[in-house]
């Protein structure tokens, strides 16, 4: 059975690099209402989000016999 | 609202996974019950995320932070009296009946309880709902990205719909209820970094609050009476109309979310199931309610955001796409955007298979044709998927062309829908009721509603017989018909039990209170136990309440 796990943190994991690459590629780019660095901090955030659940399918698959 | 290639890049991403998810499950379909029930083998963190995604359509995150926007944190009632008790009472007292009988589906269980005829008005009925609210909140995203980025209306339909297909056909209900947990994230991570700043450029909880007006961050205060609110509802409708008659009638009912628990992989993880859901519920407030709540502080301080105008009023409903498109920069916005499609792909998908099920196990195979080998079935329930995507694509379309149609429909669902939580509290627990008394009883409880409905009139809406009351919203009124369809479904129904004849009661082992071995988990520990979860959800639900009072 597919540990659903695993596809949820690679595509946050991948999608926060993209997101935080605009971040760190293009800083000057912002909405009209902030001049906050939104891709860089959610970006992160993403990535941290997605590391947190391979981590957590990673350590399942360890202890499985 | 421009998009930029990076933008389209998240997107085409998440459309290839949920395809990926679909493929990789198409494996694991076997058997009829594999692909319409998913054999009863999710684990309990994926069904309870599922139970709660596939409510969380498009309309619900667009149309709740309007109602934000419009009524103010008042609107989280929806959640808080709305969901999260009948979502406990559910988990709690009524999923050791749906999931210890084994029935297949919610109509099945009232087969199995009550007889053939209560099955049948519930199984068509609900047929027949769920295509048109498919068809409904489709149409609203077809409109939605036609007004956000100028998509033409059938291309997004189509596309969309097309995607569903192609997961629920591959993976089954597996299938859906793995992505509708993919979904719930997406949507969380899209929506909460809007909330978390549109209410910080607002000046924090406090500066938003002295930007609008105070009736718009209290919950209860100007509960007391219906004047003094901009929804016209006093505390007692709302919590019997909403609190208990409507949240109870849905989230104690509906397949569509019963379904999931359903799917889980014991007793103990269905019943927690409905329970841990509620505390995400409880949580989506602050990430689509406050947005809207934020909206119009921002509107009013002058700093360059205003909703549009529609019809002489600001439009509520672009309150979480505007604000959107000015804090997201390309690469975010695209990420939101994607949480949008998201939650309208879970809303879909939960309908399509619900609809999946009902068809093929509560009309085909018990009317339509009987007693066929599985894989016949198993057939059957993949031509089903592809069926009920049409319907819905087509009930978009009549909702679109037809609007005073699509509002009748809407009206005579909530009559339909307004009794039924007294046929299932009674069948579940009261061993006397009988099969002629549940039927009567949801006969005369609709009519009641409907009566009740030519009666009174709100906002030029109803008296069509007479006008004896005028409601002061079209919601106080909502909310007391379904006062009085539910209780003249209960009476009736305990009426005509008493002078029917009962069924035996060897008969109704496992359907009913009384007659069936309540499960226990002693020696689990207590975040795996249904009933102390569900005592301190119960008290983070009454601390919120008082909070926000």
């Amino acid at each position: 059975m597919l540990d659903l796990r695993y596809p949820i943190g690679w595509f946050f994991a991948l999608i926060g690099l993209i997101v935080a690459g605009m971040g760190i590629f293009a800083p000057e780019a912002h909405a009209t209402l902030t001049a906050a660095n939104v891709n860089l901090y959610c970006g992160l955030f993403m990535v941290a989000f997605g590391a947190f659940f391979l981590l957590l399918a990673w350590r399942a698959d360890r202890s499985r016999p | 609202m421009i998009l930029a290639p990076v933008d389209y890049l998240i997107l085409a991403l998440y459309f290839a996974l949920v395809l990926g998810i679909g493929w990789k499950l198409r494996r694991k379909i076997a058997t009829s019950g594999d692909f319409l029930t998913a054999g009863h083998s999710v684990p309990v963190w994926i069904t309870s995320l599922a139970f709660l995604a596939a409510n969380l359509g498009a309309q619900e995150l667009v149309g709740m932070s309007g109602n934000g926007a419009k009524y103010g944190i008042m609107t989280a009632h929806f959640y808080w009296v709305g969901a999260v008790p009948a979502m406990l009472f559910v988990g709690i007292f009524m999923m050791p009946f749906y999931y210890g009988s084994r029935a297949r589906s919610v109509p099945e269980y009232l087969k199995m309880r009550f007889d053939e005829k209560t099955r049948a008005l519930n199984a068509c009925s609900f047929a027949v709902m769920t295509i048109f609210s498919s068809g409904i909140s489709m149409f609203a995203l077809g409109l939605l990205l036609q007004l956000l980025f100028g998509w033409s209306f059938t291309g997004s339909v189509l596309c969309s719909a097309a995607i569903v297909l192609a997961y629920t056909f591959l993976g089954g209900l597996t299938s859906a209820i793995y992505n509708e947990v993919l979904q719930f994230f997406l949507i969380v991570v899209g929506f909460s970094p809007l909330a978390i700043m549109a209410v910080a450029r607002a000046g924090g909880w406090k500066g938003m609050a002295s930007h609008v007006p105070a009736v718009m961050t209290h919950s209860w205060k100007y509960m007391g009476n219906p004047s003094e609110n901009p929804m016209g509802i006093e505390a007692f409708g709302l919590i019997a109309g909403l609190g208990f008659v409507l949240s109870f009638g849905y989230w104690c009912t509906d397949f569509l979310v019963v379904q999931r628990a359903m799917a889980a992989d014991s007793m103990s993880a269905a019943q927690r199931t409905p329970v841990l859901a509620a505390i995400p519920k409880m949580m989506m407030p602050f990430i689509v309610i406050v947005p809207g709540i934020a909206a119009i502080a921002l509107m009013n301080m002058h700093i360059g955001y205003a909703l549009p105008m529609r019809n002489g009023e600001p439009d509520y409903n672009q309150a979480i796409t505007t604000l959107m498109a000015q804090f997201y920069p390309a690469g975010m916005l695209g990420v939101g955007l994607t949480g949008l499609m998201a939650s309208f792909m879970s809303g879909m998908a939960g309908n399509v298979t619900a609809f999946n099920t009902v068809w093929t196990y509560d009309i085909y195979q018990s009317y339509i044709r009987p007693g066929a080998p599985d894989s016949h079935y198993l057939k059957v329930g993949r031509i089903t998927t592809v069926v009920g995507v049409a319907l819905s694509i087509l009930a978009a379309y009549v909702a679109g062309r037809y609007n005073s149609l699509n509002d009748l429909l809407q009206l005579v669902f909530s009559f339909v829908n307004a009794p039924l939580f007294a046929t299932f509290l009674l069948g579940m627990f009261w061993k006397r009721a009988t099969g002629d008394g549940a039927f009567c009883g949801l006969i005369a409880g609709t009519a009641a509603a409907a009566l009740t409905h030519g009666l009174t009139l709100a906002e030029g809406k109803g008296g069509w017989i007479a006008n004896f009351h005028t409601f002061s919203s079209s919601m106080a009124q909502n909310f007391w018909i379904s006062i009085f369809a539910w209780s003249v479904c209960f009476l009736s129904t305990v009426a005509i039990s008493l002078v029917t004849r009962p069924r035996p009661e060897s008969e109704l082992t496992g359907l009913v209170y009384g007659l069936t071995k309540m499960p226990r988990n002693e020696g689990a520990p207590w975040y795996k136990r249904p009933v102390p979860l569900a005592i301190g959800v119960a008290a983070l639900l009454v601390v919120l309440n008082f909070w926000f009072a």
